[in-house]
């Protein structure tokens, strides 16, 4: 997904443009924008409320005085507290994959890559605890829709595992089953999420090696796993 | 009711009993049907065939009788895993038994499975605080290969939690998926998964190899 062009670069860089608050002190803005920037901040109002309230106890009148719209407004956008909650998962869950993607494909050599993609996963969770609450917690609350979606984004991470089957011997290969990367995609997820709701989504990201080791392990032999997970 | 002719009857408590399991059974089958979210007393009291009444006897609410289905669920699937260790010596075979034991439990309850494991998770924060409990006995239980295993301590912090997790997850997907009924056949797979970290991966296999099952059932 390219960048919103209508947003100021420092808060594209920062924070899902899809997310961020209208900037204040602006005005006269074209119609379409303050449209489009509505949705956002209806989205952003919703993981604000869900944070504060969880997906059940959250009203359509808790999104609107977050977001500081009208009830009117919120109805031009979305039919229910579902559909919202729908459109803000599907846009954090988007903004995570990417920044998976880019840190996996910028690495070096595979190991190192499912560090990074790890480690960019972790970085964006801790750094934004109501998104993490939302796309890894309130998700399986949100009804059957958004618990479907949820599971196919846990299980879009695992042809990241799969493709560190490629090059390894044929010992290697006859330790792996083919329900390896669903369980060390799970088992990470897994852990995630009792961090978020144990309230401990700001230390995410000291689970870091223990992640990687745990992932890497069955590719490359515990000490070798042991030794990427710790390096710098 | 009148007991049968010739026989002590029933007892208040014997019955009391009964009837929560039956509600409980209810419950879940009616949850598998429509999902949690959408189930009302009256579905419960009509799969049960019992009076409303009788229901709130037993239970203050669709939320405190959902406890109670993951209470007893959780419950039981511990007791069997104890048991199915217990006739085994090494922690090896022990996580082979109990492993056995508890997908023989998913695969024969599946209704029941489904409502700790799957719709649990969307059933408020009572239900998750028990799923949760739930999972930190089996971490307890993976804790003591750390004993069994050369590296001891040194094992990553997390690794019981990610194993649990990981078990939980496939367990998961085959229900939502509608294959948890080969479950079982997973064992092997599971086994070793869960061992290789403990105890290296060809001892692992070679426990996941025995078959533990005959004495599970």
């Amino acid at each position: 997904m390219a960048p919103d062009p209508d947003l100021p670069p420092e808060q594209a860089a920062e924070y899902p443009p899809e997310l961020s608050r209208l900037p204040p002190g602006r005005h006269g803005l074209p119609r379409e924008f303050v449209a489009h920037n509505q949705r956002e901040r209806l989205i952003a109002g919703l993981a604000e409320a869900i944070a504060e309230n969880g997906y059940s106890g959250t009203t359509i009148a808790h999104i609107t005085r977050h977001a500081a719209v009208s009830r009117r407004t919120f109805y031009e956008h979305f039919s229910s507290k579902d559909e919202c909650f729908v459109a803000a998962y599907d846009t954090v869950m988007t903004k995570l994959r990417e920044r998976v993607g880019e840190a996996f494909d910028g690495a070096d050599d595979w190991p190192h890559a499912v560090k990074a993609g790890i480690a960019a996963m972790l970085r964006f969770l801790a750094a934004e605890p109501n998104l993490a609450r939302l796309c890894m917690v309130e998700a399986l609350v949100a009804g059957p829709v958004v618990v479907e979606r949820y599971d196919a984004a846990i299980q879009s991470f695992v042809p990241y595992f799969q493709s560190g089957r490629e090059g390894r011997s044929q010992e290697i290969l006859a330790r792996l089953s083919p329900t390896t990367e669903e369980a060390l995609v799970g088992g990470m997820m897994s852990l995630i999420s009792r961090r978020i709701i144990a309230g401990r989504t700001a230390e995410l990201e000291i689970l870091l090696p223990d992640l990687v080791e745990f992932t890497l392990s069955p590719y490359l032999g515990s000490d070798e796993a042991a030794r990427v997970a710790r390096e710098g | 009711m009148r007991p049968p002719p010739g026989r002590q009857p029933l007892s208040k408590e014997f019955i009391a009993q009964h009837q929560r399991a039956r509600i409980i059974a209810a419950l879940a089958e009616e949850t598998v049907t429509q999902g949690y979210r959408a189930v009302t007393v009256a579905d419960i009291v009509r799969r049960a065939g019992i009076a409303r009444n009788t229901f709130y006897d037993n239970f203050s609410s669709k939320e405190d009788c959902f406890l109670a289905a993951s209470e007893f669920g959780a419950t039981e699937a511990l007791r069997r895993v104890a048991a199915a260790a217990a006739e085994f010596d090494t922690w090896p075979a022990r996580v082979n038994a109990g492993l056995a034991a508890f997908l023989h439990h998913v695969a024969t309850e599946p209704a029941l499975a489904r409502t700790c494991i799957v719709e649990a998770l969307s059933a408020g924060p009572a239900a998750v605080e028990r799923y949760e409990r739930s999972i930190q006995s089996f971490v307890q239980l993976f804790r003591l290969g750390r004993k069994v295993s050369p590296q001891g301590e040194e094992l990553p912090d997390t690794l019981e939690e990610t194993i649990v997790g990981g078990l939980f997850w496939i367990i998961y997907q085959r229900i939502v998926i509608g294959q948890v009924g080969q479950i079982e056949e997973l064992l092997p797979e599971l086994v070793e998964f869960s061992l290789t970290p403990y105890i290296g991966a060809e001892a692992a296999k070679r426990v996941a190899a025995e078959q533990p099952r005959t004495t599970a059932g």
